[in-house]
């Protein structure tokens, strides 16, 4: 009996897994750029993205931040690539899996925190009160603060693997839905493969921008931080 | 195109990571032929080409001689049929998941393709464009420079001639400086005899004047009171004769 929840189990060819494969192949997708003055039209596109894109995310965060730099633009190259791969059929998106997503969100998350701990711990611990805040409601807030900080790795982790995951199965469910409706009542089924399109063309988009706000995030846990 | 990504991403994992070196040292060895790493061939411009953006146009290049132009089409078709119809390939709703990504993709290819690759071109371009500058630049400095180098030549000839000009000016200078002291000269020596002459004719008129007051003198004193009574008389008779005759022919 096929579930609807087979696409997120791992991949294993006869018992073999193939998870790291999967999360491997798509570096197949960006070739290093050749020993030449002028690349192809593929390279030059990805370095221009790249280097657009780094600048741009680096560009709040002050010079000390700026190690980060490598982290996080393949992050979002990972990322994204992951998941626009994972909207083609049969394949498998790794970033539905919240082991995957909290592998890459808590270690990155708990670094911001203790670099900020260990070279501003003063300002680190600041940002659990914000400012103007009424005296009496300083232990609630620090609270509440403390809760919503280490609430963060969570938050990435499982934001990146919800919306994946729904945006999947929502597919997988219209498509059943206008399959199993095409011989009973064609017109319904042509509707809801509008509807189906439609989800797609969203899904594309849910694929960049999670993928952006995963790494856009981790900015800004770092800005705060450095 | 996919098998062509994998070539070409084998390719390029061969030369990157950490072991990308050690992979290519390890199939020099085994080459034998004499090629040599330098200069580096040149990359083709444009990619390999391809028929309906996926299959890659040598297929159709192969099945050409046996098949004809309809040969590989044939080949896609009996393969697309063998795999339904065998069950091999299911349709479910994956196809449905398959059909609108196609869709969606195919879409967005066709309408941003040509943009897309218009800016990768025009970025490539600038930067051609950029070391082009440079060498148009330099290029126009040095035949500017070879244009001065030229006229400083043609300088140089005519300066042969501006020599001969102030060689000629000096001389005519040197003339001028010789006549105008010759004519002071001139005007020296003349003064100085004019003034001999002068002094010559003064004493020479001196003397004349010296002379006719004492001639003179001595008539006048010679004269005696007679004399001068007879010579007054003598003048009245002849005023008188003259007067007759005056009257007599008028």
């Amino acid at each position: 009996m096929a579930s609807f929840f087979d696409q997120f189990m791992s991949p294993t060819l006869m018992g073999i897994p193939l998870m790291a494969l999967a999360f491997v192949l798509p570096w197949l997708m960006f070739p290093n750029p050749a020993p030449r003055w002028i690349n192809s039209r593929f390279l030059t596109l990805q370095s221009w993205f790249i280097n657009r894109f780094t600048s741009q995310l680096l560009m709040p965060i002050n010079v000390g931040g700026h190690n980060w730099a490598l982290v996080l633009a393949s992050l979002m190259i990972f990322l994204i690539s992951l998941n626009m791969l994972g909207l083609l059929p049969y394949t498998f998106t790794p970033t539905t899996q919240l082991s995957l997503n909290m592998g890459l969100a808590m270690p990155l998350w708990l670094a911001t925190v203790l670099i900020g701990l260990r070279n501003q711990p003063t300002a680190a611990l600041g940002h659990l009160l914000p400012e103007g805040t009424p005296v009496p409601l300083i232990p609630v807030l620090i609270i509440i603060e403390t809760i919503s900080l280490f609430i963060r790795p969570l938050a990435l982790g499982v934001r990146l693997t919800a919306n994946l995951t729904a945006g999947h199965l929502l597919m997988q469910l219209i498509a059943t839905a206008a399959f199993v409706l095409l011989p009973l009542m064609p017109t319904v089924a042509i509707v809801t493969s509008v509807v189906l399109l439609l989800l797609t063309i969203l899904e594309v988009a849910v694929a960049m921008i999670q993928a952006y706000v995963f790494v856009l995030l981790m900015s800004l846990y770092l800005q705060e931080n450095v | 195109m996919l098998s062509r990504l994998v070539f070409v991403s084998a390719n390029a994992l061969k030369g990157s990571g950490h072991f990308g070196p050690g992979l290519v040292q390890a199939s020099r060895s085994l080459q034998t032929s004499s090629q040599s790493l330098a200069p580096v061939p040149p990359l083709p411009e444009k990619g390999g080409k391809t028929r309906h953006g996926i299959i890659p146009e040598e297929l159709f290049q192969l099945l050409y001689p046996k098949t004809g132009v309809t040969g590989p089409y044939m080949l896609g078709t009996g393969l697309l049929v063998y795999m339904l119809s065998k069950e091999i390939y299911v349709i479910n709703h994956e196809t449905f998941v398959a059909a609108s990504i196609g869709a969606v993709l195919i879409y967005g290819i066709k309408k941003f393709g040509p943009d897309v690759a218009a800016f990768a071109d025009k970025l490539n371009e600038e930067k051609v464009s950029k070391a082009q500058e440079v060498k148009d630049l330099a290029m126009t400095n040095l035949t500017q420079a070879i244009e001065d180098e030229k006229k400083e030549q043609w300088r140089v000839e005519g300066r042969s001639m501006l020599f001969d000009a102030k060689r000629n000016n000096v001389a005519m200078i040197l003339e001028t400086n010789y006549r105008e002291r010759l004519h002071m000269v001139t005007n020296e020596v003349k003064r100085r005899l004019d003034y001999q002459i002068a002094l010559q004719d003064l004493h020479r008129r001196m003397e004349q004047e010296h002379m006719v007051n004492w001639v003179e003198k001595s008539v006048i004193g010679s004269i005696t009171p007679q004399q001068e009574k007879q010579s007054i008389a003598k003048c009245i008779t002849d005023l008188k004769a003259l007067a007759k005759t005056a009257q007599a022919t008028a």
